[in-house]
């Protein structure tokens, strides 16, 4: 399982998060630079559609794949009390051929995104992953060097945390309690539920730049 | 790391394996002073689709098989032979797999046995046995050679140690032999240097040749 929340930030500002981040989280940012391929089944294949995600983390000198399998979002009266998502997933290390093997299994790309940015990895009563990049499309076939951003001057920010299935609720519990030294910058919510951008943000963003940066929290 | 060859028992036209077979074969091995160690287990797996329409069948794989292998408890490899495709994923790919619901397990067969050591050497003998049976449609011969991970290098090596092998089996008068199948791994975009890929697709590679014996043995039967 994993808990999620998700947010958007004008590119005007992120210098002002980043800040505010390495003041959280007390670690340095990774780059992050992962091309991201969504594939479905084909029409006759299994009962119902499915969907699978290959990631390649170009940031690598040798690129590297992950097979990624997100599930439905928990639901019912307990899912609607708490802050964040959470919801099945299921990640796999693999070897290069990950594209060809699904493709002569018969999935077919339905699209492909890829992700620009930085991410910060650290612990906060749970191994909290943060990530702040472009969303850009490909106007061919797996052309990365023509990407375009999907939302020009607006870029995604995303919490998630890893949890296990019969005890999530800790985890949720210290990723709602990170998201409120974001509000001055950013709204998170969970994915699906848009908020668009906080009207304290430009101010936030200058009180941080102009202080150079907050002291470890 | 090391590279190794997978040999496998085919029979004599008109026999089949049998547990005797393979306890002569492991006796062979304890009379070259080969020191019996612990047991070893490997898996593969026939997957099918799963098709909302049966009639469109023919356009997906009949030989897409997983692997598990007692050398690496932590990753699982799919093979599909005839597009000359190998995978190594973490483990957790058998889960994804499972969660797709788009492919399930058919026929699963467990290669198990004992190892012995034998100076540079690491044998490995195994029967072929479908999950939950002990019924012997196989015999596998793992020959690991410890000081060398290059395929090309260690060729002639290797090739020596078979023929010895062979020899010290033949005294025995078995209905039938092991064989080993030359396989072109840059086809599967594999290099020489030894990796437990290499491994998996072996033992794709032996499977058909097993069932490919099992047919010839059955239309021999009928005929």
């Amino acid at each position: 399982m994993e808990c999620v929340v998700q947010g958007i930030i004008e590119t005007q500002h992120v210098e002002a998060l980043e800040i505010l981040l390495q003041g959280l989280c007390g670690v340095h940012k990774e780059p992050l630079r992962t091309h991201e391929l969504c594939l479905k089944s084909g029409p006759n294949l299994g009962l119902g559609a499915s969907e699978v995600r290959l990631l390649c983390d170009l940031e690598q000198p040798e690129p590297s794949w992950t097979v990624r399998h997100v599930g439905g979002a928990m639901r019912g009266a307990g899912a609607e009390q708490i802050s964040v998502l959470v919801r099945p997933m299921v990640e796999s290390k693999v070897s290069k051929n990950a594209l060809r093997l699904f493709y002569a299994l018969g999935y077919k790309l339905d699209h492909e995104l890829l992700r620009v940015g930085f991410a910060f990895h650290f612990q906060r009563g749970a191994q909290i992953t943060v990530t702040v990049s472009t969303v850009s499309k490909m106007p061919k076939l797996h052309a990365i060097e023509e990407a375009e951003p999907v939302t020009p001057g607006i870029q995604l920010v995303e919490v998630t945390a890893p949890a296990p299935s019969d005890n999530y609720s800790e985890v949720a519990a210290a990723v709602s309690s990170f998201c409120e030294y974001l509000a001055p910058l950013l709204h998170l919510s969970k994915p699906g539920v848009s908020t668009g951008v906080v009207p304290t943000a430009a101010a936030a963003a200058a009180s941080l730049m102009s202080d150079g940066g907050t002291p470890i929290l | 790391m090391p590279l190794k060859w997978v040999l496998h028992w085919q029979p004599n036209a008109g026999t089949t394996v049998n547990s005797q077979i393979l306890s002569e074969v492991s006796q062979c091995v304890e009379s070259m002073n080969g020191a019996k160690g612990g047991r070893w287990k490997s898996n593969l797996t026939y997957y099918r689709p799963i098709l909302k329409e049966q009639a469109n069948s023919a356009e997906y794989p009949r030989d897409f098989l997983g692997i598990s292998l007692a050398e690496q408890p932590n990753k699982y490899y799919f093979i599909l032979r005839g597009q000359r495709i190998v995978l190594e994923a973490d483990s957790t790919i058998q889960t994804i797999m499972e969660k797709l619901q788009s492919y399930k397990s058919r026929v699963s067969l467990n290669f198990e046995g004992f190892q012995y050591q034998l100076g540079d050497f690491r044998l490995r003998v195994g029967k072929v046995v479908p999950s939950h049976s002990e019924n012997v449609r196989g015999i596998v011969l793992e020959v690991e050679y410890l000081p060398v991970s290059s395929l090309e290098k260690s060729r002639q090596i290797m090739e020596e140690f078979v023929d010895i092998w062979q020899e010290a089996v033949s005294e025995r008068s078995l209905p039938g032999h092991f064989m080993h199948m030359e396989i072109n791994f840059g086809e599967y975009g594999l290099s020489d240097h030894y990796t437990s890929q290499h491994t998996a697709v072996q033992y794709a590679t032996v499977m058909a040749q097993l069932i490919a014996t099992v047919q010839s043995t059955v239309q021999l039967a009928r005929n």
